[in-house]
Protein backbone atom coordinates (compact mmCIF):
# COMPACT_ATOMS: atom_id res chain seq x y z
CA UNK A 1 0.00 0.00 0.00
CA UNK A 2 1.22 3.43 -0.88
CA UNK A 3 2.43 5.17 2.25
CA UNK A 4 0.28 8.25 1.95
CA UNK A 5 -2.89 6.16 1.83
CA UNK A 6 -2.05 4.10 4.88
CA UNK A 7 -3.12 6.45 7.65
CA UNK A 8 -6.32 7.77 5.98
CA UNK A 9 -7.37 4.22 5.20
CA UNK A 10 -6.85 3.06 8.74
CA UNK A 11 -8.80 6.09 9.95
CA UNK A 12 -11.63 5.33 7.52
CA UNK A 13 -11.96 1.73 8.61
CA UNK A 14 -11.72 2.59 12.28
CA UNK A 15 -14.34 5.30 11.90
CA UNK A 16 -16.72 2.83 10.33
CA UNK A 17 -16.12 0.26 13.01
CA UNK A 18 -16.53 2.93 15.67
CA UNK A 19 -19.83 4.08 14.19
CA UNK A 20 -21.14 0.54 14.29
CA UNK A 21 -19.84 0.15 17.81
CA UNK A 22 -21.56 3.34 18.97
CA UNK A 23 -24.87 2.14 17.62
CA UNK A 24 -24.44 -1.15 19.44
CA UNK A 25 -25.72 -3.24 16.56
CA UNK A 26 -28.89 -3.65 18.53
CA UNK A 27 -32.16 -4.80 17.10
CA UNK A 28 -34.30 -1.74 16.77
CA UNK A 29 -37.46 -1.42 18.75
CA UNK A 30 -40.62 -0.95 16.71
CA UNK A 31 -40.99 2.62 15.57
CA UNK A 32 -37.52 3.67 16.63
CA UNK A 33 -35.13 5.26 14.21
CA UNK A 34 -37.40 5.92 11.27
CA UNK A 35 -35.67 8.97 9.99
CA UNK A 36 -36.39 10.17 6.50
CA UNK A 37 -33.21 11.52 4.98
CA UNK A 38 -34.98 14.46 3.46
CA UNK A 39 -34.12 17.37 5.72
CA UNK A 40 -37.39 19.07 4.88
CA UNK A 41 -39.53 16.48 6.62
CA UNK A 42 -37.31 15.72 9.55
CA UNK A 43 -38.95 18.27 11.80
CA UNK A 44 -42.45 16.97 11.25
CA UNK A 45 -42.52 13.21 10.81
CA UNK A 46 -45.72 11.96 9.29
CA UNK A 47 -47.79 9.90 11.75
CA UNK A 48 -48.07 6.55 10.06
CA UNK A 49 -48.71 2.93 11.02
CA UNK A 50 -45.47 1.55 12.47
CA UNK A 51 -45.39 -1.83 10.86
CA UNK A 52 -45.43 -0.85 7.20
CA UNK A 53 -43.49 2.36 7.82
CA UNK A 54 -40.67 0.48 9.50
CA UNK A 55 -40.43 -2.09 6.77
CA UNK A 56 -40.45 0.69 4.19
CA UNK A 57 -37.78 2.73 5.99
CA UNK A 58 -35.56 -0.26 6.73
CA UNK A 59 -35.47 -1.49 3.18
CA UNK A 60 -35.28 1.81 1.31
CA UNK A 61 -32.70 3.42 3.57
CA UNK A 62 -30.34 0.51 3.13
CA UNK A 63 -29.46 1.87 -0.33
CA UNK A 64 -30.92 5.33 -0.84
CA UNK A 65 -32.87 8.21 0.65
CA UNK A 66 -36.54 7.74 1.31
CA UNK A 67 -38.72 9.48 -1.20
CA UNK A 68 -41.76 11.49 -0.09
CA UNK A 69 -45.01 9.55 0.02
CA UNK A 70 -46.48 11.95 -2.50
CA UNK A 71 -43.85 11.14 -5.12
CA UNK A 72 -46.16 8.64 -6.74
CA UNK A 73 -49.85 7.74 -6.87
CA UNK A 74 -51.05 4.49 -5.29
CA UNK A 75 -50.93 2.70 -8.63
CA UNK A 76 -47.42 3.98 -9.32
CA UNK A 77 -46.23 2.94 -5.86
CA UNK A 78 -47.46 -0.57 -6.64
CA UNK A 79 -45.21 -0.65 -9.69
CA UNK A 80 -42.25 0.82 -7.82
CA UNK A 81 -42.52 -1.59 -4.90
CA UNK A 82 -42.90 -4.55 -7.24
CA UNK A 83 -39.72 -3.39 -9.01
CA UNK A 84 -37.92 -3.04 -5.68
CA UNK A 85 -39.12 -6.44 -4.50
CA UNK A 86 -37.22 -7.97 -7.39
CA UNK A 87 -34.19 -5.68 -7.12
CA UNK A 88 -33.74 -5.80 -3.34
CA UNK A 89 -35.06 -9.33 -2.76
CA UNK A 90 -37.89 -8.18 -0.51
CA UNK A 91 -39.98 -10.93 1.02
CA UNK A 92 -43.64 -11.27 0.11
CA UNK A 93 -44.60 -10.08 3.59
CA UNK A 94 -42.45 -6.97 3.24
CA UNK A 95 -43.88 -6.30 -0.22
CA UNK A 96 -47.42 -6.43 1.08
CA UNK A 97 -46.69 -4.37 4.20
CA UNK A 98 -44.99 -1.61 2.20
CA UNK A 99 -47.74 -1.38 -0.42
CA UNK A 100 -50.45 -1.25 2.23
CA UNK A 101 -48.55 1.40 4.16
CA UNK A 102 -47.98 3.56 1.10
CA UNK A 103 -51.60 3.30 0.00
CA UNK A 104 -52.81 4.11 3.48
CA UNK A 105 -50.51 7.07 3.94
CA UNK A 106 -50.70 8.55 0.46
CA UNK B 1 -113.12 12.28 -24.73
CA UNK B 2 -109.45 12.58 -24.44
CA UNK B 3 -107.03 14.85 -26.28
CA UNK B 4 -106.23 12.15 -28.85
CA UNK B 5 -109.83 12.16 -30.09
CA UNK B 6 -109.78 15.93 -30.19
CA UNK B 7 -106.60 15.90 -32.30
CA UNK B 8 -108.12 13.46 -34.77
CA UNK B 9 -111.23 15.59 -35.04
CA UNK B 10 -109.12 18.65 -35.85
CA UNK B 11 -107.26 16.62 -38.47
CA UNK B 12 -110.49 15.52 -40.11
CA UNK B 13 -111.72 19.08 -40.22
CA UNK B 14 -108.43 20.27 -41.68
CA UNK B 15 -108.47 17.53 -44.28
CA UNK B 16 -111.99 18.43 -45.33
CA UNK B 17 -111.21 22.13 -45.43
CA UNK B 18 -108.04 21.49 -47.41
CA UNK B 19 -109.89 19.45 -50.04
CA UNK B 20 -112.55 22.12 -50.45
CA UNK B 21 -109.98 24.86 -50.78
CA UNK B 22 -108.05 22.89 -53.36
CA UNK B 23 -111.27 22.33 -55.30
CA UNK B 24 -112.03 26.04 -55.24
CA UNK B 25 -108.59 27.00 -56.46
CA UNK B 26 -108.77 24.63 -59.36
CA UNK B 27 -110.51 25.51 -62.55
CA UNK B 28 -111.50 21.89 -62.87
CA UNK B 29 -114.22 20.86 -60.39
CA UNK B 30 -112.88 17.28 -60.39
CA UNK B 31 -109.61 16.16 -58.75
CA UNK B 32 -107.45 13.50 -60.39
CA UNK B 33 -108.41 9.95 -59.66
CA UNK B 34 -105.13 9.22 -58.00
CA UNK B 35 -105.48 12.10 -55.58
CA UNK B 36 -109.03 11.18 -54.88
CA UNK B 37 -108.11 7.62 -53.98
CA UNK B 38 -105.34 8.85 -51.67
CA UNK B 39 -107.61 11.27 -49.83
CA UNK B 40 -110.33 8.69 -49.57
CA UNK B 41 -107.91 6.21 -48.09
CA UNK B 42 -106.83 8.72 -45.47
CA UNK B 43 -110.40 9.61 -44.70
CA UNK B 44 -111.45 5.99 -44.28
CA UNK B 45 -108.53 5.27 -41.99
CA UNK B 46 -109.27 8.25 -39.79
CA UNK B 47 -112.96 7.48 -39.73
CA UNK B 48 -112.25 3.93 -38.64
CA UNK B 49 -110.05 5.16 -35.83
CA UNK B 50 -112.68 7.65 -34.65
CA UNK B 51 -115.32 4.93 -34.68
CA UNK B 52 -113.05 2.68 -32.68
CA UNK B 53 -112.35 5.37 -30.14
CA UNK B 54 -116.00 5.97 -29.73
CA UNK B 55 -116.54 2.35 -28.79
CA UNK B 56 -113.41 1.70 -26.67
CA UNK B 57 -112.54 5.16 -25.42
CA UNK B 58 -108.80 4.35 -25.97
CA UNK B 59 -106.58 5.53 -28.81
CA UNK B 60 -105.49 2.84 -31.21
CA UNK B 61 -101.84 2.02 -31.01
CA UNK B 62 -100.10 3.09 -34.18
CA UNK B 63 -98.83 0.24 -36.29
CA UNK B 64 -95.40 0.34 -37.84
CA UNK B 65 -96.85 0.31 -41.32
CA UNK B 66 -99.37 3.04 -40.67
CA UNK B 67 -99.45 5.42 -43.56
CA UNK B 68 -101.59 7.94 -41.80
CA UNK B 69 -99.54 10.74 -40.37
CA UNK B 70 -101.06 12.50 -37.40
CA UNK B 71 -99.87 15.87 -36.30
CA UNK B 72 -98.15 16.02 -32.88
CA UNK B 73 -97.65 18.86 -30.46
CA UNK B 74 -94.32 19.32 -28.58
CA UNK B 75 -94.48 17.98 -25.07
CA UNK B 76 -93.58 20.60 -22.52
CA UNK B 77 -91.40 19.28 -19.65
CA UNK B 78 -92.35 20.30 -16.18
CA UNK B 79 -89.76 21.99 -14.02
CA UNK B 80 -89.33 18.82 -11.97
CA UNK B 81 -88.88 16.71 -15.08
CA UNK B 82 -86.33 19.17 -16.45
CA UNK B 83 -84.36 19.01 -13.21
CA UNK B 84 -84.43 15.21 -13.25
CA UNK B 85 -83.24 15.16 -16.85
CA UNK B 86 -80.38 17.58 -16.07
CA UNK B 87 -79.41 15.51 -13.03
CA UNK B 88 -79.23 12.31 -15.09
CA UNK B 89 -77.05 13.98 -17.71
CA UNK B 90 -74.83 15.45 -15.01
CA UNK B 91 -74.43 12.03 -13.35
CA UNK B 92 -73.48 10.40 -16.64
CA UNK B 93 -70.84 13.03 -17.38
CA UNK B 94 -69.46 12.86 -13.86
CA UNK B 95 -69.20 9.05 -13.92
CA UNK B 96 -67.46 9.16 -17.26
CA UNK B 97 -64.94 11.66 -15.96
CA UNK B 98 -64.33 9.56 -12.84
CA UNK B 99 -63.84 6.45 -14.95
CA UNK B 100 -61.32 8.25 -17.13
CA UNK B 101 -59.39 9.44 -14.06
CA UNK B 102 -59.50 5.97 -12.56
CA UNK B 103 -58.13 4.44 -15.73
CA UNK B 104 -55.25 6.91 -15.75
CA UNK B 105 -54.51 6.30 -12.08
CA UNK B 106 -54.51 2.53 -12.44
CA UNK B 107 -51.92 2.66 -15.20
CA UNK B 108 -49.23 0.07 -14.51
CA UNK B 109 -46.63 1.77 -16.65
CA UNK B 110 -44.10 4.08 -15.07
CA UNK B 111 -41.06 5.95 -16.31
CA UNK B 112 -38.48 6.54 -13.59
CA UNK B 113 -34.70 6.88 -13.81
CA UNK B 114 -32.06 9.52 -13.25
CA UNK B 115 -30.01 12.20 -14.97
CA UNK B 116 -26.67 13.80 -14.26
CA UNK B 117 -24.63 16.82 -15.24
CA UNK B 118 -20.98 16.80 -14.27
CA UNK B 119 -17.58 18.38 -14.46
CA UNK B 120 -14.25 16.54 -14.11
CA UNK B 121 -10.78 17.99 -13.88
CA UNK B 122 -8.12 15.27 -13.67
CA UNK B 123 -4.37 15.81 -13.63
CA UNK B 124 -2.84 15.10 -17.01
CA UNK B 125 -6.16 15.32 -18.84
CA UNK B 126 -8.33 18.10 -20.20
CA UNK B 127 -11.12 19.15 -17.89
CA UNK B 128 -14.52 18.20 -19.20
CA UNK B 129 -18.24 18.70 -18.74
CA UNK B 130 -20.52 15.73 -19.13
CA UNK B 131 -24.19 14.79 -19.09
CA UNK B 132 -26.18 11.61 -18.91
CA UNK B 133 -29.86 10.64 -19.08
CA UNK B 134 -30.96 7.21 -17.90
CA UNK B 135 -34.70 6.53 -18.12
CA UNK B 136 -36.05 3.37 -16.53
CA UNK B 137 -39.23 1.86 -17.95
CA UNK B 138 -41.35 -0.19 -15.58
CA UNK B 139 -44.44 -2.03 -16.68
CA UNK B 140 -46.39 -4.13 -14.23
CA UNK B 141 -48.34 -6.47 -16.49
CA UNK B 142 -50.18 -8.06 -13.57
CA UNK B 143 -49.59 -8.90 -9.92
CA UNK B 144 -46.87 -11.39 -10.85
CA UNK B 145 -45.32 -10.12 -14.06
CA UNK B 146 -43.06 -7.09 -14.32
CA UNK B 147 -41.03 -5.74 -17.21
CA UNK B 148 -38.16 -3.41 -16.43
CA UNK B 149 -35.81 -1.74 -18.85
CA UNK B 150 -33.14 0.94 -18.60
CA UNK B 151 -31.55 2.88 -21.43
CA UNK B 152 -28.50 5.07 -20.92
CA UNK B 153 -27.87 8.10 -23.09
CA UNK B 154 -24.36 9.41 -22.55
CA UNK B 155 -22.14 11.90 -24.33
CA UNK B 156 -18.98 10.25 -25.59
CA UNK B 157 -15.89 11.41 -27.40
CA UNK B 158 -14.75 8.68 -29.77
CA UNK B 159 -11.62 9.33 -31.84
CA UNK B 160 -12.10 13.04 -31.52
CA UNK B 161 -15.73 12.97 -32.61
CA UNK B 162 -18.49 13.72 -30.15
CA UNK B 163 -21.49 11.48 -30.21
CA UNK B 164 -24.34 10.31 -28.04
CA UNK B 165 -23.82 6.77 -26.89
CA UNK B 166 -26.92 4.71 -26.24
CA UNK B 167 -26.73 1.57 -24.13
CA UNK B 168 -29.41 -0.85 -23.09
CA UNK B 169 -28.44 -1.28 -19.45
CA UNK B 170 -31.05 -3.89 -18.74
CA UNK B 171 -34.31 -5.23 -20.13
CA UNK B 172 -35.92 -8.21 -18.50
CA UNK B 173 -39.19 -9.77 -17.45
CA UNK B 174 -39.65 -11.20 -13.98
CA UNK B 175 -42.36 -13.46 -12.61
CA UNK B 176 -43.29 -13.86 -8.94
CA UNK B 177 -43.61 -17.63 -8.80
CA UNK B 178 -44.48 -17.70 -5.11
CA UNK B 179 -43.63 -15.88 -1.88
CA UNK B 180 -40.01 -17.04 -2.00
CA UNK B 181 -39.06 -17.36 -5.66
CA UNK B 182 -38.96 -14.82 -8.46
CA UNK B 183 -37.94 -15.98 -11.91
CA UNK B 184 -36.69 -13.67 -14.62
CA UNK B 185 -35.00 -13.57 -17.99
CA UNK B 186 -33.38 -11.03 -20.27
CA UNK B 187 -30.57 -8.61 -19.67
CA UNK B 188 -30.30 -7.83 -15.96
CA UNK B 189 -27.99 -6.11 -13.52
CA UNK B 190 -25.75 -8.88 -12.26
CA UNK B 191 -26.41 -9.75 -8.62
CA UNK B 192 -22.74 -9.59 -7.71
CA UNK B 193 -21.90 -7.50 -4.67
CA UNK B 194 -23.84 -4.36 -3.89
CA UNK B 195 -22.56 -1.53 -6.04
CA UNK B 196 -23.40 -2.85 -9.49
CA UNK B 197 -26.94 -3.86 -8.77
CA UNK B 198 -28.11 -1.44 -6.11
CA UNK B 199 -25.80 1.55 -5.72
CA UNK B 200 -24.62 2.59 -9.17
CA UNK B 201 -27.39 5.09 -10.07
CA UNK B 202 -25.92 8.56 -9.71
CA UNK B 203 -28.56 9.78 -7.25
CA UNK B 204 -27.77 6.78 -5.00
CA UNK B 205 -23.98 6.61 -5.41
CA UNK B 206 -22.56 9.01 -2.86
CA UNK B 207 -19.53 9.91 -4.97
CA UNK B 208 -19.41 11.01 -8.61
CA UNK B 209 -17.42 7.99 -9.80
CA UNK B 210 -17.54 4.23 -9.34
CA UNK B 211 -15.14 2.34 -7.07
CA UNK B 212 -12.30 0.59 -8.92
CA UNK B 213 -13.61 -3.01 -8.84
CA UNK B 214 -16.83 -1.85 -10.56
CA UNK B 215 -15.66 0.84 -12.91
CA UNK B 216 -14.53 0.53 -16.49
CA UNK B 217 -12.00 -2.31 -16.62
CA UNK B 218 -13.15 -3.51 -13.22
CA UNK B 219 -13.22 -7.01 -11.83
CA UNK B 220 -16.93 -7.58 -11.26
CA UNK B 221 -19.70 -8.11 -13.82
CA UNK B 222 -22.22 -5.28 -13.96
CA UNK B 223 -24.87 -6.83 -16.21
CA UNK B 224 -25.58 -10.23 -17.74
CA UNK B 225 -27.82 -11.82 -20.34
CA UNK B 226 -29.57 -14.98 -19.26
CA UNK B 227 -32.14 -15.96 -16.64
CA UNK B 228 -32.25 -15.72 -12.88
CA UNK B 229 -34.01 -16.95 -9.78
CA UNK B 230 -34.10 -14.82 -6.66
CA UNK B 231 -36.01 -14.03 -3.51
CA UNK B 232 -35.93 -13.42 0.20
CA UNK B 233 -37.07 -15.12 3.35
CA UNK B 234 -37.19 -14.04 6.98
CA UNK B 235 -36.43 -16.37 9.85
CA UNK B 236 -37.51 -14.57 13.00
CA UNK B 237 -35.35 -11.42 13.19
CA UNK B 238 -32.87 -12.54 10.56
CA UNK B 239 -33.52 -12.09 6.88
CA UNK B 240 -31.87 -14.02 4.08
CA UNK B 241 -31.86 -13.19 0.41
CA UNK B 242 -30.49 -14.93 -2.63
CA UNK B 243 -30.07 -14.49 -6.36
CA UNK B 244 -28.70 -17.10 -8.77
CA UNK B 245 -28.33 -16.81 -12.50
CA UNK B 246 -27.14 -18.50 -15.67
CA UNK B 247 -25.79 -16.17 -18.33
CA UNK B 248 -23.72 -15.99 -21.49
CA UNK B 249 -20.74 -15.11 -19.33
CA UNK B 250 -17.64 -12.97 -19.81
CA UNK B 251 -15.08 -13.17 -22.58
CA UNK B 252 -11.33 -13.48 -22.04
CA UNK B 253 -9.35 -10.83 -23.85
CA UNK B 254 -6.76 -12.78 -25.85
CA UNK B 255 -5.91 -10.50 -28.76
CA UNK B 256 -5.24 -7.03 -27.38
CA UNK B 257 -1.65 -6.49 -26.25
CA UNK B 258 -2.49 -4.09 -23.41
CA UNK B 259 -5.54 -6.01 -22.16
CA UNK B 260 -4.57 -9.67 -22.55
CA UNK B 261 -5.88 -11.71 -19.64
CA UNK B 262 -8.64 -9.30 -18.62
CA UNK B 263 -12.29 -10.31 -18.63
CA UNK B 264 -14.73 -8.48 -20.87
CA UNK B 265 -18.11 -8.36 -19.18
CA UNK B 266 -20.02 -6.31 -21.72
CA UNK B 267 -20.03 -8.91 -24.47
CA UNK B 268 -23.57 -10.14 -24.66
CA UNK B 269 -23.13 -13.11 -26.94
CA UNK B 270 -21.74 -16.42 -25.80
CA UNK B 271 -18.32 -16.95 -27.39
CA UNK B 272 -17.81 -20.59 -26.43
CA UNK B 273 -21.23 -22.19 -25.92
CA UNK B 274 -20.49 -22.46 -22.23
CA UNK B 275 -22.64 -20.59 -19.75
CA UNK B 276 -21.60 -18.71 -16.66
CA UNK B 277 -23.22 -19.57 -13.34
CA UNK B 278 -23.27 -17.12 -10.50
CA UNK B 279 -25.15 -15.63 -7.65
CA UNK B 280 -25.18 -13.85 -4.36
CA UNK B 281 -26.47 -14.78 -0.94
CA UNK B 282 -27.04 -12.16 1.69
CA UNK B 283 -27.89 -12.21 5.36
CA UNK B 284 -29.30 -9.40 7.46
CA UNK B 285 -28.95 -10.20 11.16
CA UNK B 286 -30.54 -6.82 11.88
CA UNK B 287 -32.34 -4.60 9.36
CA UNK B 288 -29.52 -2.07 9.15
CA UNK B 289 -26.73 -4.55 8.48
CA UNK B 290 -26.16 -6.83 5.49
CA UNK B 291 -23.38 -9.26 4.67
CA UNK B 292 -23.12 -10.85 1.27
CA UNK B 293 -21.12 -13.39 -0.66
CA UNK B 294 -21.08 -13.43 -4.47
CA UNK B 295 -19.56 -15.76 -7.03
CA UNK B 296 -19.40 -16.42 -10.74
CA UNK B 297 -17.81 -19.39 -12.51
CA UNK B 298 -17.39 -19.44 -16.26
CA UNK B 299 -15.36 -20.82 -19.13
CA UNK B 300 -14.13 -17.63 -20.65
CA UNK B 301 -11.79 -18.33 -23.57
CA UNK B 302 -13.19 -17.98 -27.08
CA UNK B 303 -13.42 -20.94 -29.43
CA UNK B 304 -9.98 -21.81 -30.81
CA UNK B 305 -8.13 -20.71 -27.68
CA UNK B 306 -6.99 -23.09 -24.97
CA UNK B 307 -9.50 -23.94 -22.24
CA UNK B 308 -9.57 -21.26 -19.53
CA UNK B 309 -11.90 -21.19 -16.54
CA UNK B 310 -12.48 -18.19 -14.34
CA UNK B 311 -13.79 -17.90 -10.80
CA UNK B 312 -14.81 -14.52 -9.43
CA UNK B 313 -15.79 -14.12 -5.81
CA UNK B 314 -16.88 -11.15 -3.78
CA UNK B 315 -17.77 -10.24 -0.24
CA UNK B 316 -19.71 -7.20 0.80
CA UNK B 317 -20.77 -5.53 4.00
CA UNK B 318 -23.09 -2.61 4.59
CA UNK B 319 -24.32 -0.84 7.66
CA UNK B 320 -26.74 2.08 7.42
CA UNK B 321 -28.40 3.53 10.46
CA UNK B 322 -29.48 6.65 12.23
CA UNK B 323 -27.32 6.93 15.34
CA UNK B 324 -28.74 9.12 18.04
CA UNK B 325 -25.38 9.73 19.67
CA UNK B 326 -24.06 11.16 16.43
CA UNK B 327 -27.27 13.00 15.56
CA UNK B 328 -27.33 11.65 12.06
CA UNK B 329 -27.16 8.79 9.60
CA UNK B 330 -24.03 6.70 9.19
CA UNK B 331 -23.58 4.79 5.96
CA UNK B 332 -20.68 2.37 6.00
CA UNK B 333 -19.90 -0.01 3.14
CA UNK B 334 -17.08 -2.28 2.15
CA UNK B 335 -16.74 -4.67 -0.77
CA UNK B 336 -13.95 -6.87 -2.04
CA UNK B 337 -13.69 -8.78 -5.30
CA UNK B 338 -11.28 -11.60 -6.13
CA UNK B 339 -10.77 -12.73 -9.70
CA UNK B 340 -8.92 -15.96 -10.48
CA UNK B 341 -8.49 -16.77 -14.17
CA UNK B 342 -6.64 -19.93 -15.14
CA UNK B 343 -3.17 -19.37 -16.51
CA UNK B 344 -2.94 -19.31 -20.27
CA UNK B 345 -0.39 -18.42 -22.92
CA UNK B 346 -1.44 -15.40 -24.91
CA UNK B 347 -0.21 -14.91 -28.46
CA UNK B 348 1.66 -18.24 -28.29
CA UNK B 349 3.14 -17.89 -31.79
CA UNK B 350 4.03 -14.25 -31.37
CA UNK B 351 1.98 -13.34 -34.41
CA UNK B 352 0.18 -10.53 -32.55
CA UNK B 353 3.45 -8.98 -31.48
CA UNK B 354 3.22 -9.35 -27.72
CA UNK B 355 3.58 -13.08 -27.04
CA UNK B 356 4.14 -15.64 -25.98
CA UNK B 357 2.90 -14.18 -22.70
CA UNK B 358 2.08 -16.09 -19.53
CA UNK B 359 1.41 -14.81 -16.03
CA UNK B 360 -0.40 -15.76 -12.86
CA UNK B 361 -3.78 -14.21 -13.64
CA UNK B 362 -5.12 -13.37 -10.18
CA UNK B 363 -6.53 -9.96 -9.37
CA UNK B 364 -8.34 -8.39 -6.49
CA UNK B 365 -9.72 -5.04 -5.51
CA UNK B 366 -12.18 -3.40 -3.21
CA UNK B 367 -13.36 -0.31 -1.46
CA UNK B 368 -14.29 0.99 1.95
CA UNK B 369 -16.68 3.93 2.14
CA UNK B 370 -18.03 5.94 5.03
CA UNK B 371 -20.67 8.65 4.83
CA UNK B 372 -22.29 10.74 7.53
CA UNK B 373 -25.24 13.06 7.32
CA UNK B 374 -26.22 15.15 10.37
CA UNK B 375 -29.91 14.66 9.68
CA UNK B 376 -31.04 15.78 13.14
CA UNK B 377 -29.00 18.97 13.28
CA UNK B 378 -30.95 22.13 14.05
CA UNK B 379 -29.50 23.87 11.02
CA UNK B 380 -31.30 23.02 7.81
CA UNK B 381 -28.15 23.58 5.79
CA UNK B 382 -26.23 21.06 7.87
CA UNK B 383 -29.10 18.60 7.74
CA UNK B 384 -28.83 18.60 3.98
CA UNK B 385 -25.07 18.12 3.94
CA UNK B 386 -23.40 14.75 3.70
CA UNK B 387 -19.72 14.01 4.23
CA UNK B 388 -18.27 11.07 2.32
CA UNK B 389 -14.89 9.40 2.10
CA UNK B 390 -13.87 6.30 0.19
CA UNK B 391 -10.70 4.34 -0.24
CA UNK B 392 -10.59 1.97 -3.20
CA UNK B 393 -7.86 -0.10 -4.79
CA UNK B 394 -7.18 -2.71 -7.41
CA UNK B 395 -4.18 -5.01 -7.64
CA UNK B 396 -3.25 -6.64 -10.92
CA UNK B 397 -0.99 -9.65 -11.50
CA UNK B 398 2.75 -9.14 -11.94
CA UNK B 399 3.75 -9.70 -15.52
CA UNK B 400 0.37 -8.77 -16.94
CA UNK B 401 0.41 -6.21 -19.74
CA UNK B 402 -0.38 -2.68 -18.67
CA UNK B 403 -0.09 -3.83 -15.08
CA UNK B 404 -0.98 -0.80 -13.01
CA UNK B 405 -1.99 -1.38 -9.44
CA UNK B 406 -4.04 1.57 -8.35
CA UNK B 407 -5.39 3.01 -5.20
CA UNK B 408 -7.36 6.14 -4.52
CA UNK B 409 -8.67 8.14 -1.61
CA UNK B 410 -11.66 10.37 -2.26
CA UNK B 411 -13.30 13.00 -0.10
CA UNK B 412 -16.75 14.21 -1.00
CA UNK B 413 -19.26 16.76 0.17
CA UNK B 414 -22.87 16.37 -0.91
CA UNK B 415 -25.77 18.78 -0.61
CA UNK B 416 -29.22 17.22 -0.83
CA UNK B 417 -31.74 19.54 -2.44
CA UNK B 418 -34.40 16.84 -2.19
CA UNK B 419 -34.37 13.14 -1.27
CA UNK B 420 -33.39 12.20 -4.81
CA UNK B 421 -31.63 15.38 -5.95
CA UNK B 422 -28.06 16.01 -4.92
CA UNK B 423 -25.11 18.20 -5.82
CA UNK B 424 -21.77 16.47 -5.18
CA UNK B 425 -18.28 17.89 -4.95
CA UNK B 426 -15.35 15.51 -4.52
CA UNK B 427 -11.59 15.49 -4.62
CA UNK B 428 -9.75 12.27 -5.38
CA UNK B 429 -6.14 11.48 -4.56
CA UNK B 430 -5.11 8.79 -7.01
CA UNK B 431 -1.95 6.84 -7.57
CA UNK B 432 -0.93 4.18 -10.08
CA UNK B 433 2.11 2.10 -9.18
CA UNK B 434 3.83 2.25 -12.54
CA UNK B 435 2.72 5.70 -13.43
CA UNK B 436 4.73 8.68 -12.30
CA UNK B 437 1.80 11.00 -12.72
CA UNK B 438 -0.80 11.15 -9.99
CA UNK B 439 -4.44 10.50 -10.83
CA UNK B 440 -5.74 13.33 -8.68
CA UNK B 441 -9.07 14.68 -9.83
CA UNK B 442 -11.76 17.16 -8.89
CA UNK B 443 -15.42 16.36 -9.56
CA UNK B 444 -18.66 18.27 -9.55
CA UNK B 445 -21.87 16.45 -10.25
CA UNK B 446 -25.58 17.16 -10.03
CA UNK B 447 -27.78 14.09 -9.98
CA UNK B 448 -31.55 13.82 -10.08
CA UNK B 449 -33.54 10.66 -9.52
CA UNK B 450 -37.05 10.79 -10.95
Amino acid sequence: MHRRFLIPTIVLVLAGVLAIGVSGCSVRAPGQGITPQDGSVLQAPVPVPKEGAEVWADNCMRCHNIRPLTSYSDAQWEVVVHHMRVRANLTAVEHKAIVEFLKGAN
Amino acid sequence: MNSRVFQIGILLAMTATNSHAQEALSDDKYVPREEYEQLKEQFDALKAEVDKLKTTGQPQKPRPDDTVKTPTTEYQLTEQERRSRDQVISDIVENWQLNQASLADSSKFLIAGYATAGFTDQEGEDSNFSAKLVPVFLWKLNDRLLFEGEVEFELENVNGASETEVNLEYANVSYLLNDYITLGAGKFLTPFGLFGERLHPAWINKLPDAPLPYGSGGLAPMSSVGFYMRGGVAVEETKFNYAFYVSNGPNLNTATATKAGTLIFDNYEDINNNKAIGGRVGVLPVPEMELGYSFQVARVAPDGFERVDAVIMGVDFSYVRYIDALGGIVDFRAEWVFSDVENATFDPAGSLGFGPLTFDNKRHGGYVQLAYRPSKNSSEILRRLEFVTRWDMIELPSGAPDETDEQRLTFGLNYWLAPSTVVKAAYRLGNKENNAEDQNAFFLQAAVGF
